[in-house]
């Protein structure tokens, strides 16, 4: 269990929020931009610090330990594949970067479960939107992390290639038993991957009824429902 | 496609800019007596003057390197009051007429100072030796590896390096396979740039060492003693030396970038 409980005060934003995200569930965090969805993850990730509270993992605080050994996996949403490295590099940069050996079972099972085997040999810049994300997420799933932290990692793709990529994260969560905190302003995208939603708005987490995003989306469900009665 | 008159405006002075640069090279070569170029070419002083020049451009390189890219680095990823004026300190060679860099060279150095008493101690000095050239080289190049490498860490998407970490990479392995390997090409480019500073450098090794003489100091030497004539030989085998050196760096930097 990930339990987060942090506050961050900046001159015009202050980030107050308290929640858990419950071992092997997909999690959403769902809130407008500058809800302060990125900077919570950066927190959680290590890579901001928390002015109070703490980030804790099963019992174990982290808040004090470095990005490096909280086994916290963070995916922004460039994705961050290492632009001078190819895909076999990037994947084994898993193992490399914390001085283990590759382990070629597991490598070679992440290749065929994602469909990589005929990339391995590419350059970032040669893979398609589709081909990268599951690169990233190949990679991340290689660091065997506790908690997969994903940053907005569908809004750059179109609708066509974000319902495919839905379907594909469902599909790894499951098979991988995967503890994942996803953030996004998207409610389709969390109604769609999310077994838990957390709702973020100015910096603090709020309830369904008090959510300016949910009523957002239920007007623009009735717009949509009376064009749709229009035509 | 048909080009607008601001175009071949654009064409016609950017044509003199070029002619600017290459005239005075090409007349050194057309003036050149085949006879004169073989006798300059059998000429020790000549090589020595030339291997003196790489000698000295290679090592105010490396150290320029070792002791710039850290600063770069530092410069890139630290905010601090008085940024701005660091990175001003770092260009002041750029101002500085470059026999005022020699002169404050040599006030620094000279084996009277405790700086030069120090490193006297390591049987090193810097007047009228390879040490003396090294540094003026130095002295006058390392902006340009510093603005390179600036430029090259700036460049370095700062979401690499935490997905390095994140994924359980210490800050030193992200440096040295994320940070350094994108910044490299910048900074391949700015120790290329340097190393041709370095080549051409000749104001501040008047003053702080004139021997062993470099390529330039030589050519100036020869000018000076037997006029134009007896120079442009000299002259025309170190720009050809130079232009072989500095085009088969900048290919190889490009190639690597490419890469």
């Amino acid at each position: 269990m990930l339990k987060v409980e942090v506050k961050k005060r900046y001159s015009s934003f202050e980030l107050d929020v308290k929640f858990e995200v419950k071992p092997n569930t997909y999690t959403i965090l769902l809130g407008p931009s500058g809800a302060g969805k990125s900077l919570t993850l950066k927190i959680i990730a290590g890579f901001e610090k928390p002015d109070q509270g703490d980030i804790a993992f099963n019992g174990i605080n982290l808040t004090q330990l470095p990005p490096e050994n909280r086994e916290i996996v963070y995916l922004p949403q460039g994705l961050g594949l290492f632009p001078h490295m190819t895909v076999r590099q990037n994947l084994e940069f898993s193992f490399k970067c914390k001085g283990k050996k590759t382990e070629k079972s597991l490598l070679n099972k992440i290749i065929n479960e994602f469909g990589l085997k005929n990339l391995l040999e590419k350059k970032p810049r040669e893979l398609s939107g589709g081909e990268k994300q599951r690169v990233a997420l190949a990679r991340a799933i290689l660091a065997t992390p506790k908690v997969l932290l994903l940053d907005e990692p569908l809004s750059s793709l179109d609708f066509d290639l974000k319902v495919r990529l839905i379907k594909f994260l469902k599909e790894i969560h499951k098979k991988f038993d995967l503890t994942v905190l996803h953030v996004t302003h998207d409610p389709f995208e969390a109604v769609s991957l999310g077994e838990e939603i957390l709702l973020i708005e100015n910096g603090k987490i709020t309830s369904p009824e008090n959510s300016q995003t949910l009523k957002d989306f239920f007007n623009l469900m009735n717009n949509l429902k009376n064009f749709h009665l229009l035509l | 496609m048909k080009q607008s008159s601001a175009t071949k405006f654009s064409g016609i002075l950017g044509f003199l800019c070029l002619a600017f640069v290459l005239a005075p090279i090409l007349h050194i070569f057309i003036k050149l007596s085949a006879e004169k170029l073989i006798e300059t070419i059998q000429d020790r002083e000549v090589w020595e003057a030339i291997f003196t020049s790489l000698w000295g451009a290679l090592w105010a390189t490396i150290l320029g390197c070792l002791l710039g890219v850290p600063l770069a680095y530092f410069l890139s990823r630290v905010e601090f009051k008085g940024k701005t004026l660091i990175e001003s300190i770092v260009n002041l060679p750029v101002a500085i007429p470059h026999v005022a860099a020699g002169i404050a060279l040599l006030s620094l150095f000279n084996p009277r100072t405790s700086v030069g008493k120090f490193f006297s101690f390591f049987h090193i000095t810097f007047t009228d030796t390879i040490y003396g050239i090294i540094i003026a080289m130095l002295f006058v190049s390392l902006s340009f590896i510093v603005g390179a490498a600036i430029t090259g860490f700036n460049s370095v998407e700062e979401e690499l390096e935490m997905v390095s970490r994140s994924l359980g990479a210490s800050p030193t392995y992200t440096f040295w396979h994320i940070t350094l390997p994108l910044a490299f090409p910048a900074i391949l480019r700015g120790a290329v740039l340097a190393f041709a500073r370095s080549l051409s450098e000749v104001g501040a090794l008047l003053v702080l060492a004139y021997y062993p003489k470099t390529a330039p100091v030589l050519m100036l030497d020869r000018f000076e003693q037997y006029g134009l004539n007896a120079a442009r030989p000299v002259t025309a085998l170190v720009i050809l030396v130079s232009l072989i050196v500095f085009f088969t760096l900048f290919y190889l930097s490009k190639k690597y970038a490419k890469s």
